[in-house]
């Protein structure tokens, strides 16, 4: 391995067809070893497809897979350094733990001692804190056991990448905030290059260290958790990676003012180059500073608290403004001095013209129809 | 249909289904064949439509229906068709694999037959069952007991009663194709000596222990009906040392003997007279050290339901105008004078219908007790397992 | 009550149609054979004590029936796999069901059509037109072999496609994304989750096989003898019914271990105890 293989898998203009369908559409990509990559987005967008090319379960049409430098073209699932987590783990019912554990091993060529798989299971299954349950059958595991016994069965072989494929999809809500820790911690002892398929946007921002932004089969932005939250490269990023607030303006000739639907204009403070005319702002829900009590003629939109949902550290409202609709608002309780706003009340809100984005309006597509994203 | 053997054709469907017609209507042979294919109780139901008038030619009511156990393609099917017409009576007809079948049928009861040819080392044991009554022969005008041969009437007559009246009579002896053999065969010792040898692999006996074990024992110098422990044994002994070397234990031999699968089998008058006709080479032989001779009867069960048409039938059957056309589509020998008469010259002349009483002198009839003899069902049982 | 109602006459059909007449099969076996044939009752378990008298086709069928079915897995499995596995799932459906279309003919007709395959007038006849004359394949063990495993494919392949076409595609994947070659995982991921599918097709074509009369009377040209072939004699030929429902109550008991011993392996290797073999 050269100088090359500083990144572990490169995607080379890759598009996968089948039949008439293009589940992959001319994607370029690289992964620099030991990264976290979660490729995100809808269903349908191509993640799974993606993975299964990087497994060698499926050839690309067009383009090529390389892996630690090396071309994949026509190389079988057997002789590519990775392993897979499937997403519903398709451990062997007809084996016990350890088996399962010790199946790859068994495979490899020259054969190795029965001691040493032994020896490698056992701390494979001590690493998912699996120690007391090698000889129990697959049927008698829970979901969260299954889970890291197939996590045990694909890192026990060393892989140099992990695939993981939605593989907390069926934990409750609890175990996979666990697992999700578990799988952070794991990946950063063991520094083996692990891609996590998603469609859960709060597990590939809390658990990547690089996100991919899928949609269509393309990739809609690359970049670390912070950057794609923070500066979404379109409307789509916005609305699928955390929530996002819309308002329907008009951006004028200077490329700061904004002129809103109710009449109003809006200095979004810095110009930005994306052409006059119609455009969407927006904005996140925490970015918005929510005042009680209306005065028609303070700083900001006037509106009407419509619904409360209360989070313990949070609280989110929904707020009613006439003329440009309903906003999702996240107020952080350590700073608004304890005191709920209660649902009825006029209130005001606010925001720092900065952290709003400006798209134009023509730029995507609404994602399955939600104004504020995904709500997991 | 007739010379198909002989055009050696290559498998056609159409082939294929002639061939199996043939044998589903079992005119190939007519005991065991369709017990071993299961088809032994088929009912061949040749005129059902009932009569949509009964003419009154008979003095009696005979009803609209009755039916007939028999063999597979042993009547003329105009028969009962002419017989329908006459009496308005329709003959429903059962054919049967095996006497034994017909025996146990009978045995349980409720057939609904009024008429049933069993043969006749099997006449004793129904009169002894009281599964047959004796015939009113005054009510039997066309049977004439003066033109009956009486080594066929014989056994139809138990104390001087009569319970059975002959159909016909045939021998059991080995059918040969002699583009195949060259050796001449003479005997039953003959017949299962080239068997091991010039006909190895290529000769067939009969699913039968009345003329298979019997036929051993006729080699041997021994009786055709033995049921003698130590003749049996010896009949044993030669059987399993031949059984390697058999094509097959089956009474289904025509199909082999055409198509040149086997080249020497045990085998019945009329399929003999069959086989000569249509392949030449074959020859019907009569062991001159026995076998056996046998005759099929006519008997009325006790427990017919149409008594009145069973005694009509068997009467319409007796004529020998009637007879002679049975007589023509069976192939079988007639045991009646008149009979005879009537027949062609070419049938009457034929020495495998007809042989010449020098040949039958040494053949035997079979006996009840032979046929139901423990020990020779077993020794049969182990022929074949063995 | 309802159920009572709607389980009535299931319970009455099994009661007519399978239990009395077995039990009638029972009673026949303790008693004695009628001077002229058939039964006539008694107490008494000579007929069990003469069984020894078809020891051999007691032989005979124990180890043909077990042949003839391996034999047959040795062809439905690969025949099952490509159905299951390797054909074009647009295609599959009719695929499978033109394995069963022979089904729909008599297994008599189908036996028959092998008798005049191998027949003179069939196979050898076209051998003898390339200069290999007078060559025998009718009435040969190999020929009632071949009968048996065409007879039975069909009860071998569906089994066995059933498990293969359950079988979650993901375990082989899984499979050979841990290393395995497509060797390995089929010997050691694809054939143990068939084996249910296998042990239904062993268990079935075994049993059918112990009752198998047919292919050997025509095939074999009676010189192959199995039990059935005994029993078929015995009720029709010699009448002796007595015996002969010895050896049917003697089979039933063999039927029964058969069933036993094929749920057993398949529970064992399986690891599971969901094993449907009828
Ligand atoms: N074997 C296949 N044959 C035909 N079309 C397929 C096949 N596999 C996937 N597709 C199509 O390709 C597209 C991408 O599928 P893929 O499984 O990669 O989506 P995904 O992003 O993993 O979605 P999800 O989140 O629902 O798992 C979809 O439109 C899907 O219908
Ligand atoms: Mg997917």
């Amino acid at each position: 391995m050269g100088s090359a293989a500083r990144d572990d898998i490169e995607f080379r203009s890759v598009t996968k067809a089948y039949g008439a369908v293009t589940a992959v559409r001319n994607i370029s990509l690289n992964v620099p070893k030991g990264a976290f990559l979660a490729l995100l987005g809808p269903s349908g967008c191509g993640k799974t497809t993606c993975l299964r090319m990087i497994g060698g379960f499926e050839q690309p049409t067009s383009g090529e897979v390389l892996i630690a430098g090396s071309g994949m073209n026509g190389v079988p699932p057997y002789r590519r350094p990775v392993n897979m987590v499937f997403q519903h783990y398709a451990l062997f019912p007809h084996f016990n733990v350890e088996q399962n554990v010790a199946y790859g091993l068994r495979q490899m060529r020259p054969r190795i001692p029965a001691q040493e798989i032994k020896r490698r299971v056992g701390e494979a299954l001590e690493m998912v804190r699996l120690g007391g349950f090698a000889n129990r059958r697959i049927h008698e595991m829970s979901g969260g056991q299954q889970q890291r016994v197939a996590l045990a069965r694909a890192l026990v072989n060393r892989p140099s990448v992990l695939l993981l494929d939605e593989p907390l999809a069926a934990l409750d809500k609890k175990l996979r905030s666990a697992m999700q820790i578990e799988l952070q911690t794991l990946q950063r002892e063991l520094g083996i290059t692990f891609v996590l398929v998603t469609h859960d946007q709060e597990e590939a921002l809390s658990m990547a260290d690089l996100v991919c932004v899928m949609s269509g089969g393309a990739i809609k932005q690359l970049g670390a958790p912070q950057d794609v939250y923070d500066r979404p490269a379109d409307l789509f990023v916005a609305d699928f990676v955390g929530k996002t607030n819309h308002i329907q303006a008009t951006l004028e000739a200077d490329g700061r003012t904004l002129r809103l639907p109710d009449g109003s204009a809006l200095d979004v403070g810095a110009e930005r180059n994306i052409g006059a005319g119609e455009t969407t702002l927006a904005i996140r829900p925490e970015a918005i500073r929510l005042t009680p009590g209306g005065e028609p003629r303070g700083e900001g939109f006037a509106g009407t608290v419509t619904h409360r949902i209360f989070l313990g550290s949070s609280v989110e409202y929904s707020v009613s403004v006439p003329a440009l609709g309903d906003f999702l608002v996240t107020a952080d309780r350590s700073t608004d001095e304890g005191q709920l706003v209660e649902p009825g009340q006029s209130v005001r809100l606010g925001f720092d013209p900065a952290a709003a984005h400006l798209f134009p309006a023509s730029h995507a597509a609404q994602p399955e129809g939600n104004t504020h994203g995904q709500q997991t | 249909m007739a010379n198909r053997h002989k055009e050696n054709l290559p498998i056609t469907a159409q082939g294929f289904m002639d061939e199996f017609m043939r044998l589903k209507r079992g005119s190939v042979t007519r005991r065991h064949f369709l017990t071993a294919t299961g088809l032994g109780l088929a009912t061949a139901v040749m005129s059902r439509v009932p009569g949509a008038i009964s003419t009154p030619a008979y003095a009696e009511d005979l009803g609209s229906q009755m039916s007939i156990a028999t063999w597979p393609n042993y009547h003329d099917p105009a028969t009962f068709e002419n017989f329908k017409a006459a009496t308005g009576v329709a003959v429903e007809v059962n054919v049967f694999g095996s006497n034994e079948e017909m025996l146990a049928k009978l045995q349980a009861g409720a057939t609904g037959w009024s008429l049933f040819v069993p043969t006749n080392y099997t006449i004793a044991t129904y009169h002894k069952l009281g599964l047959i009554d004796e015939l009113d022969l005054a009510k039997l005008p066309n049977f004439s007991a003066a033109s009956e041969n009486p080594r066929f009437t014989k056994e139809g007559q138990i104390d001087g009663k009569t319970y059975a009246l002959p159909k016909n009579w045939g021998t059991t002896g080995f059918a040969v194709n002699t583009s195949k053999i060259k050796a001449p065969l003479t005997s039953w010792k003959d017949f299962f000596e080239i068997a091991q040898g010039e006909a190895d692999g290529r000769a067939m006996v009969h699913d039968y222990q009345l003329t298979t074990i019997g036929s051993a024992l006729v080699s041997l110098g021994l009786d055709f009906n033995s049921i003698k422990p130590e003749d049996l044994a010896k009949a044993e002994e030669l059987l399993i040392k031949v059984k390697p070397h058999l094509f097959a234990i089956n009474s289904d031999y025509q199909p082999a003997m055409r198509a040149t699968d086997a080249w020497m089998t045990m085998c019945w008058t009329n399929d003999g007279a069959q086989l000569n006709r249509d392949i030449p080479e074959i020859h019907y032989i009569l062991g001159k050290d026995g076998g056996e001779i046998w005759t099929d009867y006519y008997a009325i069960p006790k427990d017919a339901p149409n008594k009145a048409a069973g005694y009509a039938l068997l009467n319409y059957l007796m004529d020998p105008k009637v007879a002679v056309k049975e007589h023509t589509a069976n192939g079988a020998p007639t045991t009646d004078s008149r009979v005879l008469e009537l027949l062609p010259k070419e049938i009457v002349s034929n020495k495998i219908v007809y042989p010449d009483e020098a040949a039958l002198t040494p053949l035997e009839f079979g006996a009840a007790v032979t046929l139901t003899d423990p020990g020779r069902a077993e020794l049969m049982a182990r022929f074949k397992s063995a | 009550m309802v159920t009572a109602m709607l389980l009535g006459p299931a319970a009455a059909w099994l009661v007519v149609f399978l239990v009395l007449p077995f039990i009638a099969i029972i009673v026949f076996s303790f008693g004695e054979r009628a001077p002229e044939g058939g039964y006539q009752p008694a107490f008494t378990l000579a007929q069990f004590a003469n069984l020894g008298a078809r020891a051999a086709a007691f032989a005979n069928t124990l180890t043909l029936a077990p042949i003839g079915a391996l034999a047959c897995l040795l062809v439905a499995y690969p025949v099952a796999y490509y159905l299951a596995v390797k054909a074009d799932p647009r295609h599959r459906m009719l695929l499978v069901s033109l394995v069963v279309v022979p089904f729909w003919t008599s297994m008599l007709v189908r036996t028959y059509a092998w008798m005049y395959l191998l027949g003179g007038r069939g196979i050898p006849h076209l051998l003898d037109l390339v200069g290999f004359s007078d060559v025998r394949l009718l009435n040969t063990p190999g020929a009632v072999l071949l009968g048996i495993v065409y007879g039975y494919l069909p009860l071998m392949i569906l089994p066995i496609y059933v498990s293969l076409e359950k079988l979650d595609r993901r375990l082989l994947e899984a499979s050979a994304d841990l290393g395995a070659h497509p060797f390995s995982t089929f010997f050691g991921i694809t054939v143990p989750l068939s084996l249910p599918g296998v042990m239904t097709g062993i268990a079935l074509v075994t049993i059918l096989l112990l009752g198998e009369y047919l292919i050997p009377q025509l095939l074999g040209g009676g010189k192959v003898f199995f039990i059935g072939n005994a029993l078929v004699d015995l009720f029709l030929q010699s009448r002796n019914w007595p015996f002969g429902s010895a050896i049917a109550v003697t089979l039933v008991a063999v039927v029964v271990m058969v069933l036993l011993i094929a749920m057993r392996i398949a529970w064992r290797v399986a690891g599971t105890r969901q094993v449907d073999l009828m």
